[in-house]
C-alpha cells in the first residue's frame, strides 16, 4: 500500500481518534492517584477497543481467502487494517497504564509490540519495494514461474550452443519503445559451425553457466557480478571463432535475464517475507488476548 | 467408376464419374467438361445409422449434400456454464453463492442469449437453444461455411437412418452453385422454407412479425452472395435495403480522418442497413464481406410496409438505431482526440476497457488473479504478465477491443459483444479455438472441461474444451473482481484513451 494523498482521510481520522484517546487517558489518569488500571471502566474501554481492532485486523486474512466475496473493496479493508492497527498500540498502552503487569500481560504487550512493529515494517516495505522492483527488474515474470523460466533459459542456451539441426532458440530481451517496456522474445537460428569450434562454448555452458541457471546458489556464481560476467564473456569471445560471437552475446543476454529473475525473487521474498512474522504473531495475539480478557473479567 | 472406398485426393469415398454426376438431379445443368475437370472433388459416402458424419470443432474443407436418408444435427459439447459463477463449498459458501447468484441474476427480459433462442449452425436449420438438435433430410446441404471459408465445423451431424451423401470440396461446390440452377434453387428454397422465419424470429426485434407477413417476405426477399472483400453497401450510398446475414462475416466500418474505423463484426443471424432506412436514407457506414457472405435482402418497400404494420417493431428498431448511432459517434469522437504515439502500436488505443496494474503500487500478491478465479469457477481469466506501458503493466486479460478480431469466424456465433463493452462467450461455444487463435493479444484461453468420446473414423478421445475470456464480471454490481479484490488500489479498469490523456496532462 502506498502512503500517498489518498490516505489523508484515514490519517486525519486516526490522528483525531488518537488525540481524543490521549486526552481521555490524561483526564482519567489525573483522577486516579495510583494511576489508571486496566480493570477500571476507562481501562476496559481502551482494552476492549484495542482488542476489537485486533480482531478486525485479523479478518483481513479471511477477506483475502474469500477473494470472490462481495464484502467491501479489499483496498478499503487494507486501509482500515493499517490505520486502525496503528491506533491500537497507543490504546493498549492506555489500557495497561504504561505498566507491564503480570507474566500474561507482559507477554501480551511484547507480542503486541512485535505484531505492531512488524506491521509498520511491512507497511514501509510495501510502500517502497514495488517501486524498486519495477525499476530494477524490467524482465519480470510471474513469481511462481521463475524456476520454469530459468529451466527454459537453460534449454535455450543449450540450443544456441548445440547448433546442430538448424534449431531456433528464443532469446528474451528487455525492449523499450517510448513508454512501452517489456520482455520480448527474439528468435535466433543456431549458428552452424564445426563441432571443434563450438567446444569452448560447450565447456563454458557446462562449467560456468549451468549452475547459474539452477534455482539455488546463483549468487555464488561468477556470473552474478556484472563486471566478472562481462570479463568472462569477453574471454569466451577470444576463444571462439568470430562467427560464434553473436552466440556469446545471446548467452550473455540469457544470463542477464537470469540475474533479473534472481533479483525479482529476492525482492519478492522481502516484500512478502515479513508476513511470516506478522501473521503467526497476530494469530497468537488474538488467542492470548482472548485468554487475557476471559481471565481478567472472571477474576 | 473409381474403385469404391478408395481415397480420392483429400476425400475418402466412392469417386463419381462425370456421367454418374450428371445422372443425379443435383448436377442438372452443369457442364460435363467442367465436371470432368473436377473428378475427385466429390465422392459418394454411405453412413450407417448412428455414424458421425462430421464433428463440431474439427477443421475441414468439405460440404455434404444428402442424397438419401435422414440425419440429426446437434451440439455434442455441453452448454457448460463458464460464466461468472463462484465455486464455493460449505454452508457459508453455499449461502454466499446463492445470495450472489440472486444478486447477479439478469433482470426479466434481459436474458438475451444472443441468438434470441437459437444457435446458428452451418446448415439449413438453426438449433433451438434449449434443446440444440434438429433434423436434416434429403437435398439438404451442410458444412458450406467450412467448405467455402475453412471455418471449423459448427455442429455434429449423425446419421439417423442409412445416409447416402455427397461429400465435396470447394471447387465442386462452386461448380454446383454457379452451374446448376436446380442446386441453387434447391438451396434457396430450403433457406426460405426452413431458416428464414427462424432467423427472423431469432432476432428480438423481429419476433412480433405475424406468420402471414413472414410468408409474404419469404416470396419477396432476395438471396444474394458476396465474395470476400466486396463492399455490400458503402457509407454515403442511398439506403434501399435491409440485410439479414445468412452466411459469413460482415465488417461494419466508418471513415475517419485517420482511416477507416471498424465499428463491429456481424455474423449469421445479424442484420444491418436499418439505420439508413430509418434515418436520412443514406448509409451511415460501410459494410464489407469479410469472407464468402450470403445475405437476405429485404427491399425498402417491404421494409416500410413492415414498419407500418408493426409500429412496436419500428419503435424498437428506431431505439436500437439511436443507441448504435450514439455509441458510434462517441467512438469516433474519442478517436479524434487521440494522441498518435507508440502506445497505439500495442493495440492499447483499440481497447475499450483495459486492465492496468500500477506496478509502483502492486505488491505482486496475486489477489486479482485469485479473485478472478474465485469468480469464475476456479479458472482465472487473467494472467499477471505482459508488456509495460510506463509504470503500468498491461496483463493478459480481455481488452474489449474496438475491433474485436476474435469474433471473426466463430462457427456458432457464440462469441459476441453486448451493447455495453464486454465480449462474452456464450455457453454453446463448441471449443474450436478459433477465437483464441484470432485474438492478437493471446487473451482468450481454452479451458479443458473433460474427455469427450472419439469421433469419426478415429476413436481417439478428444478433450472437450471451451473458450474463456474476461467478461468484466458482467452482472456483478461491484464491477470486475480483479479491481475489487486489489488491496493496494493497483488494479484499474480504464478507458485507455481517457486515462492516458489524463496521465499526460499531469
Amino acid at each position: 500500500m502506498i502512503l500517498d494523498r489518498s490516505q489523508r482521510g484515514w490519517a486525519l481520522s486516526t490522528l483525531a481518534a488518537f488525540l481524543v484517546a490521549t486526552v481521555s487517558y490524561a483526564i482519567t489518569a489525573a483522577g486516579e492517584p495510583d494511576g489508571p488500571r486496566g480493570g477500571s471502566a476507562p481501562g476496559l474501554l481502551f482494552g476492549g477497543a484495542a482488542y476489537a481492532i485486533v480482531l478486525f485486523a485479523a479478518l483481513l486474512g479471511v477477506r483475502r481467502r474469500l477473494a470472490g466475496w462481495q464484502v467491501g473493496r479489499a483496498a478499503g479493508w487494507l486501509r482500515a487494517h493499517v490505520w486502525l492497527g496503528l491506533l491500537s498500540y497507543p490504546l493498549i498502552l492506555f489500557h495497561a497504564g504504561f505498566r507491564f503487569g503480570g507474566p500474561l500481560a507482559f507477554t501480551l504487550l511484547v507480542l503486541f509490540t512485535l505484531v505492531w512493529a512488524s506491521g509498520v515494517a511491512g507497511m514501509l516495505i510495501q510502500h517502497f519495494l514495488p517501486r524498486i522492483l519495477t525499476e530494477s527488474v524490467d524482465q519480470e515474470t510471474v513469481y511462481e514461474q521463475i524456476d520454469q523460466v530459468c529451466a527454459q533459459l537453460r534449454r535455450e542456451a543449450e540450443t544456441l550452443v548445440g547448433g546442430a539441426g538448424g534449431k531456433t532458440a528464443a532469446v528474451p530481451r528487455a525492449k523499450t519503445a517510448g513508454a512501452i517496456q517489456g520482455r520480448v522474445v527474439e528468435s535466433r537460428s543456431a549458428v552452424e559451425e564445426p563441432a571443434a569450434d563450438r567446444a569452448p562454448l560447450e565447456r563454458f555452458l557446462a562449467d560456468t553457466m549451468a549452475a547459474f541457471f539452477a534455482s539455488k546458489g546463483v549468487r555464488s556464481s561468477p556470473l552474478w557480478e556484472h563486471h566478472r560476467r562481462a570479463a568472462l564473456f569477453a574471454g569466451l569471445r577470444q576463444r571462439v571463432v568470430p562467427a560464434l560471437h553473436p552466440v556469446t552475446r545471446d548467452l550473455e543476454a540469457l544470463c542477464s535475464q537470469r540475474e533479473q529473475l534472481e533479483i525479482q525473487r529476492r525482492i519478492h521474498l522481502w516484500m512478502h517475507g515479513w508476513l511470516f512474522v506478522h501473521v503467526p504473531l497476530a494469530y497468537a495475539l488474538v488467542a492470548l488476548g482472548a485468554v487475557h480478557a476471559v481471565a481478567a473479567l472472571s477474576y | 467408376m473409381a474403385t469404391p472406398e478408395e481415397p480420392v485426393g483429400r476425400l475418402v469415398g466412392e469417386a463419381l464419374t462425370a456421367e454418374e454426376m450428371l445422372a443425379l438431379p443435383v448436377f442438372e445443368g452443369t457442364s460435363k467438361a467442367l465436371l470432368e475437370k473436377n473428378i475427385g472433388a466429390v465422392v459418394r459416402r454411405v453412413f450407417p445409422p448412428g455414424e458421425i458424419i462430421c464433428r463440431e470443432g474439427e477443421f475441414g474443407s468439405t460440404a455434404f449434400y444428402i442424397l438419401e436418408g435422414a440425419a440429426e444435427v446437434f451440439l455434442a459439447t455441453p452448454l457448460a456454464h463458464l460464466k461468472g459463477k463462484p465455486r464455493r463449498s460449505g454452508l457459508f459458501g453455499r449461502m454466499a453463492s446463492f445470495l450472489q447468484s440472486w444478486a447477479r441474476r439478469a433482470p426479466e427480459g434481459e436474458a438475451d442469449p444472443g441468438g434470441g433462442g437459437t444457435i446458428p449452425v452451418d446448415g439449413p436449420v438453426d438449433l433451438p437453444l434449449d434443446n440444440p438438435i434438429a433434423d436434416l433430410g434429403e437435398r439438404d446441404l451442410f458444412g458450406e461455411m467450412t467448405c467455402i471459408n475453412f471455418y471449423p465445423r459448427s455442429a455434429t451431424v449423425r446419421a439417423k437412418t442409412r445416409v447416402v451423401a455427397l461429400e465435396m470440396l470447394r471447387n465442386m461446390l462452386d461448380v454446383l452453385k454457379r452451374g446448376s440452377k436446380a442446386f441453387k434453387e434447391q438451396l434457396d428454397t430450403n433457406y426460405r422454407e426452413r431458416a428464414l422465419s427462424t432467423h427472423l424470429k431469432s432476432l428480438p426485434l423481429f419476433r412480433g412479425l405475424t406468420p402471414e407477413f413472414v410468408e409474404k417476405l419469404r416470396e419477396r426477399v432476395e438471396l444474394v452472395s458476396f465474395e470476400p472483400g466486396k463492399v455490400i453497401c458503402g457509407q454515403g450510398d442511398p439506403a434501399d435495403k435491409l440485410f439479414l446475414i445468412r452466411m459469413g462475416f460482415v465488417k461494419v466500418s466508418q471513415a475517419s480522418p485517420g482511416g477507416d474505423v471498424t465499428l463491429q463484426y456481424l455474423h449469421r443471424g445479424d442484420y444491418f442497413g436499418e439505420m439508413g432506412l430509418l434515418g436520412s436514407g443514406v448509409r451511415t457506414a460501410t459494410c464489407t464481406a469479410l469472407d464468402h457472405v450470403e445475405v437476405v435482402q429485404i427491399g425498402r418497400e417491404e421494409f416500410e410496409e413492415m414498419m407500418r404494420e408493426f409500429p412496436a417493431m419500428r419503435a424498437g428498431m428506431e431505439q436500437k438505431a439511436r443507441e448504435h448511432a450514439a455509441s458510434n459517434a462517441l467512438r469516433m469522437e474519442s478517436l479524434a482526440a487521440l494522441p498518435v504515439d507508440e502506445f497505439l502500436e500495442q493495440g492499447l488505443m483499440g481497447a475499450q476497457s483495459l486492465l492496468l496494474i500500477d506496478l509502483e503500487r502492486c505488491t505482486r500478491c496475486d489477489a486479482c488473479v485469485h479473485a478472478c478465479a474465485a469468480t469464475h469457477e476456479g479458472v482465472t481469466r487473467l494472467v499477471r504478465d505482459g508488456l509495460r506501458y510506463d509504470k503500468y503493466l498491461v496483463p493478459t486479460s480481455c481488452r474489449s477491443c474496438m475491433d474485436p478480431l476474435c469474433m471473426i469466424g466463430c462457427p456458432v456465433g457464440s462469441i459476441r459483444r453486448k451493447e455495453d463493452l464486454e465480449i462474452v462467450i456464450e455457453d454453446w461455444c463448441i471449443g474450436c479455438g478459433l477465437c483464441a487463435k484470432n485474438c492478437p493479444y493471446g487473451n482468450i484461453n481454452m479451458h479443458i472441461l473433460g474427455e469427450a468420446e472419439g469421433g469419426g473414423e478415429e476413436k481417439k478421445a478428444k478433450p472437450k474444451q471451451k473458450a474463456i475470456t474476461c467478461d468484466l464480471c458482467a452482472g456483478q454490481a461491484s464491477g470486475p473482481s480483479c479491481v475489487y479484490a486489489c488491496p493496494h488500489d493497483a488494479a484499474l479498469r480504464v478507458d485507455p484513451r481517457e486515462f492516458f490523456l489524463e496521465e499526460r496532462g499531469r
